[in-house]
């Protein structure tokens, strides 16, 4: 049995070989497995809470349920800006297997264009699959049913109801209201690293951000806090079911209430009718301003929705800019209007202003003669302000120098920007004084030809607000602010109330220590343009509202150009044209309102800007309380009819036609 | 030659005898781990025997039966089948990659008329048969260090990349691991294992450029850095981690995972089945279905020890090592320790093809303990003759 030996030699040979590696083999089984319990030990037991949270991330999807933004009020609480239903219709792209065809049935409902479809397709594209796609907005109500009642047979395609930023008044407040639109992608990129942002909001399709004006300034006030319902959502974010003790409702944005009053805001813009310009009107005690409008306007409904690029492009090309606010944003020599700063710093400088010029249709200054736009003799302060005579200032103002008139101009709130305002988009425009000019020569290589010494000659320019001289309207009705309310360092406010939290503007504000004399001159200059003979401003400053109720004012033509050699002031082209500026306060005994109107290339501010300052000063008399008992005349017996006919004693009362006395009398 | 006291010649043969000699134990194993798959099955097709539950459990008792069946079949009949088997695998497996059919990517299957399956499935049992066989008919020092290595080398090469070819990796890996293994058992000489090892390490960079696919390497990457894209390839991975660990101790219960049953969890009710067991049953789930494994194959290796023949040592070994290296597989990728390879886990995972070729596996595992005692002929080939 050899061979036997052998076979069992053989098998107990290779028997102990595979048993030893058999039990090796068992072993390490047995390790992998042990790895494998321990793995498992370590993501349940000691990592449980982390994947319990991403569990329920993951199970749970808040869907937000935007805040509604708050309203936008006038200073008597009447709507200018809110909210509105809007109709639309959406697709759900992760319910819909073909997109292409699902849209061509919806076009056979909502007939779409080309580039309409270019649009959902690319919304489509860029939008998370769970978030839905608008079809269309904004529908009209035949469509919105004729598309509720055939979305349920196209699967996918929901009709629901969103809520669309309003603006009740068209273009009256486009500018300091301003608007809301899509968020683009550069402010999401601010807005998305902001500590508190709500990165679901943000990108929710309802979610509309303030792009300028009031809208932008205060855009987290108004814009609230999104609610999210709790939905349970599968891995391709249908949703399953709903968790109502989860939801949390929205809190809708506050409201804001203004300073302006809608109905003078509303008769500015009328006022402006075909003319562009600005207009600012405000209370002289509190800065509150009460009117402020730039023209033309345009319709700022028609970004909340997105405005088509070739409509932008008609606004934003056109020469009169109707998407600029130009009470802020432009700014304009301001003329004649500046020779109240020009007189102030003469009185300052110690100079009689019964002292007399003569005036011969000019000044000779140097080999230069400086026009005066009429020959008016023998003129002291006074009748230099009522004749708006430039050669009065053109032989005073040396004495003066230009430090000092810069000086006064911007005590008077010229030059600058304020701080405390609530809109964006101020230009402090330019007072020029010494200083200003040698900075200007070192710091730019346009001004190197020039020279870096002030001239006595550019002194005369200054004087009469020309020349290097730029100032903003709401700059110039702070001016007037100033003059009227007896140099008080009066600021421009236009919020009222944020919610229910009055913002108070009537603090004290600083003296700018310019003496009472000085003052009752000039007003009285003022009060002689508006109301005596021969005064520049008379003709359109006449408010009919009898006696008692009269504006200081001064007319202001600024030129816009070098004149030619004819000494020509006419231009054939509107961009050439001068500006016409006018600067007032009323009423003149008692003064509580000041207001600054340019037109634009408005030919000349005595007979263009006065008549608008005019209607807006009038209705602020009107709806003011105490100012309407001392109206006497036709107006007046109006006033107590309409009083008497809703059995009030005095007061308030409604004018049908002036939309009139209101609940809150502007400027208290 | 060698029998034992108790048995009478002739006894052994008897089939009701043979039935007492199958390892019920081990049976009732497996049939709690195709219970708790079936329960799985049942928990995230939605609380429903369709349309995952009932298919598997029907095809679980049939399989069970064949599996008994083959328990019984004479070990002979299993060495005489061994090298055809192979060779018609391997036959198989060139008309998939001539004529297979494309599904998903990949050409895996085979249509004859009706019937349509994958060869490397058979393939998975027909090398562990066909290297059993040929070890049992070489000495004990061939399996060591010899020339004779390069067949079965080549055995397990020239299948393995066929199906890597088809694309499927993970079969390919399997063939490859557990052909691996049986020459390990047979006794393959340890300075060969590390050199092979070696060779496996250094030939990674170039398999990984010039084999993988490009889906292949982006899993792999993604597995070396899986929150680098969490919503691509990283989302596998990252939804089964969210399912286990959010599973905790004893788990969310049954039809309560949120992960599988909201769709979160990929391939929920095949290879990620861990992941949903995980989830409802918790760590108690998932350990069971570890330990239920691990003893399945400790009581395989344990009947693999006990046979007196080599052939029956190497192919029970053989095929509990291809069932081993699903388990370890499966349960590493679940876990996030392995890349996603698409590779099941046998018995609990739904599917039929892996839980035939396992459950044929574990009938002849079962039929070597029942045959423990059969002595099997060396019937040396012409070749080996002629070389001798």
């Amino acid at each position: 049995m050899a061979e036997m030996s052998i076979v069992f030699n053989d098998i107990n040979k290779s028997q102990g070989v595979f048993t030893r590696r058999a039990f090796l083999m068992g072993g390490l089984v047995a390790f992998g497995l042990f790895a494998l319990g321990g793995r498992l030990a370590q993501l349940q037991i000691l990592q449980g809470g982390k994947y319990t949270k991403m569990s329920a991330g993951n199970q749970f999807n808040f869907r937000v349920i935007p805040p509604p933004r708050g309203d936008i009020l006038d200073r008597n609480g009447k709507m200018i800006a809110g909210n509105r239903p809007s109709f639309r219709v959406m697709i759900e792209t992760n319910e819909v297997k073909d997109i292409n065809s699902t849209l061509d049935q919806v076009s056979y409902i909502l007939p779409q264009t080309v580039a309409m479809r270019r649009r959902i397709l690319r919304d489509i594209n860029q939008n998370k699959r769970s978030v839905p796609t608008l079809i269309a907005g904004d529908l009209s109500w035949e469509d919105f049913s004729k598309v509720s009642l055939y979305a349920a047979d196209i699967p996918g395609v929901v009709a629901d109801m969103d809520q669309l930023r309003a603006y009740y008044h068209g273009g009256a407040f486009s500018h300091v209201v301003g608007y809301v639109s899509k968020i683009n992608a550069t402010d999401m990129k601010i807005e998305e690293i902001k500590p508190d942002a709500d990165i679901n909001l943000l990108h929710h399709p309802s979610f509309r951000m303030g792009k300028q004006g009031i809208e932008k300034s205060y855009d987290n006030i108004l814009r609230g806090t999104a609610g999210g319902s709790k939905m349970e959502v599968d891995a391709g974010g249908k949703v399953v079911g709903e968790d109502g003790d989860g939801s949390i409702p929205p809190k809708p944005g506050t409201d804001v209430t203004l300073t302006l009053d809608l109905d003078i805001q509303n008769r500015a813009m009328e006022a402006f009718g075909t003319d562009s310009g600005s207009a600012v009107m405000m209370n002289i005690h509190t800065g509150e301003v009460i009117c402020m409008v730039s023209a033309p306007s345009f319709d700022p409904n028609l970004f909340v929705s997105g405005i088509p690029t070739k409509a932008y492009r008609l606004l934003a090309d056109y020469e009169r800019k109707p998407l600029l606010d130009k009470s802020v944003g432009s700014t304009f020599a301001p003329g004649s209007t500046f020779k109240m700063a020009t007189a102030l710093a003469i009185l300052d400088a110690g100079i009689d202003p019964e002292e007399q010029v003569f005036c011969r249709g000019g000044y000779q200054s140097g080999n230069r003669f400086f026009r005066c736009h009429g020959v008016h003799g023998s003129v002291n302060m006074r009748n230099a302000h009522k004749f708006s005579c430039d050669t009065y200032f053109y032989a005073m103002c040396n004495r003066a120098g230009v430090d000092r008139i810069a000086k006064f101009s911007r005590k008077l709130g010229l030059g600058q920007a304020f701080e405390g305002f609530e809109i964006a988009g101020q230009k402090k425009g330019l007072i020029p004084d010494e200083q200003w000019k040698r900075e200007w020569f070192n710091g730019s290589s346009r001004a190197r030809h020039l020279d870096p010494k002030w001239h006595p000659g550019e002194t005369l320019s200054v004087a009469i607000g020309q020349g290097y001289v730029n100032v903003s309207p709401l700059q110039l009705a702070v001016y007037a602010a100033r003059i009227a309310n007896g140099m008080k360092a009066v600021e421009p406010h236009l919020v009222r109330k944020v919610g229910d939290k009055v913002i108070d503007h009537t603090r004290e504000y600083a003296d700018l220590g310019i003496p009472k004399a000085h003052l009752d001159i000039v007003r009285g200059g003022m009060w002689a343009v508006s109301n005596e003979p021969g005064g520049t401003g008379r003709t359109n400053s006449q408010l009919d509202l009898g006696p008692n109720i009269q504006i200081s004012g001064k007319t202001g033509t600024a030129q816009v150009r070098g004149y030619d050699k004819a000494g020509t002031r006419k231009a054939a082209e509107w961009k050439n044209k001068d500006h016409g500026l006018f600067v007032c306060f009323g009423p003149s005994d008692a003064p509580k309102y000041a207001c600054a109107v340019v037109v634009e290339h408005g030919v000349a501010g005595g007979r263009f800007a006065a008549p608008k300052a005019r209607e807006i000063m009038r209705l602020a008399m009107i709806k003011d309380p105490e100012i309407q008992k001392r109206i006497v005349g036709p107006v007046s017996t109006a006033l107590d009819k309409a009083a008497l006919e809703r059995g009030e004693a005095a007061g308030a009362s409604d004018m049908p036609n002036e939309g009139l006395p209101a609940e809150t009398p502007p400027g208290d | 030659m060698v029998q034992s006291a108790l048995s009478r010649p002739g006894q052994r043969e008897r089939y009701d005898s043979k039935i007492g000699q199958i390892d019920w134990v081990f049976v009732a194993l497996l049939i709690m781990l195709a219970g708790i798959g079936a329960l799985i099955q049942y928990s995230v097709g939605g609380m429903s025997w369709e349309p995952w539950a009932y298919t598997q459990l029907r095809n679980f008792a049939l399989f069970l039966a064949m599996a008994l069946i083959l328990a019984v079949v004479d070990l002979r009949f299993w060495l005489w089948m061994a090298y055809p088997a192979y060779a018609v695998s391997l036959i198989l497996l060139v008309l998939v990659e001539l004529i297979g059919d494309t599904r998903m990517g990949a050409q895996r299957w085979l249509e004859f008329g009706p019937v349509s399956f994958q060869p490397s499935e058979f393939m998975k049992l027909a090398i562990v048969l066909a290297l059993a066989r040929f070890y049992h008919e070489r000495r004990p020092e061939d399996a060591n260090w010899s020339w004779w290595l390069l067949v079965p080398a080549l055995m397990i090469a020239v299948p393995s990349g066929l199906v890597m070819h088809q694309p499927d990796l993970g079969t390919a890996m399997l063939i490859l691991l557990t052909g691996g293994g049986v020459m390990i058992l047979a006794g393959l000489n340890w300075k060969a294992i590390a050199a092979a090892a070696a060779g496996a390490v250094a030939s990674i960079p170039l398999a990984f450029f010039f084999v993988l696919h490009e889906y292949q390497r982006n899993r792999i990457l993604t597995f070396l850095n899986p929150e680098g894209d969490p919503s691509g390839d990283g989302y596998h991975i990252l939804q089964s981690k969210i399912a286990m660990g959010s599973g905790g101790l004893l788990g969310k219960g049954l039809g309560l995972g949120s992960q599988s049953q909201l769709n979160f969890l990929p391939e929920k009710h095949t290879d990620f089945i861990m992941a949903a067991v995980c989830e409802e049953l918790g760590l108690v789930g998932g350990a069971m279905v570890l330990l239920l494994s691990g003893l399945i194959i400790i009581m395989a290796l344990r009947m693999a020890a006990l046979s007196h023949s080599h052939f029956g040592r190497l192919a029970a070994s053989g095929a509990i090592a291809t069932y081993a290296c699903y388990v370890l597989i499966n349960g590493a990728m679940v876990m996030g320790l392995f890349p996603v390879v698409g590779i099941p886990m046998p018995l609990v995972s739904y599917g039929g093809s892996v839980m035939l070729t396992v459950m044929a596996g574990f009938g002849l595992i079962l039929g070597v303990k029942v045959h423990r005692y059969q002595e099997l002929p060396k019937q040396s080939s012409m070749l080996a003759n002629l070389m001798e």
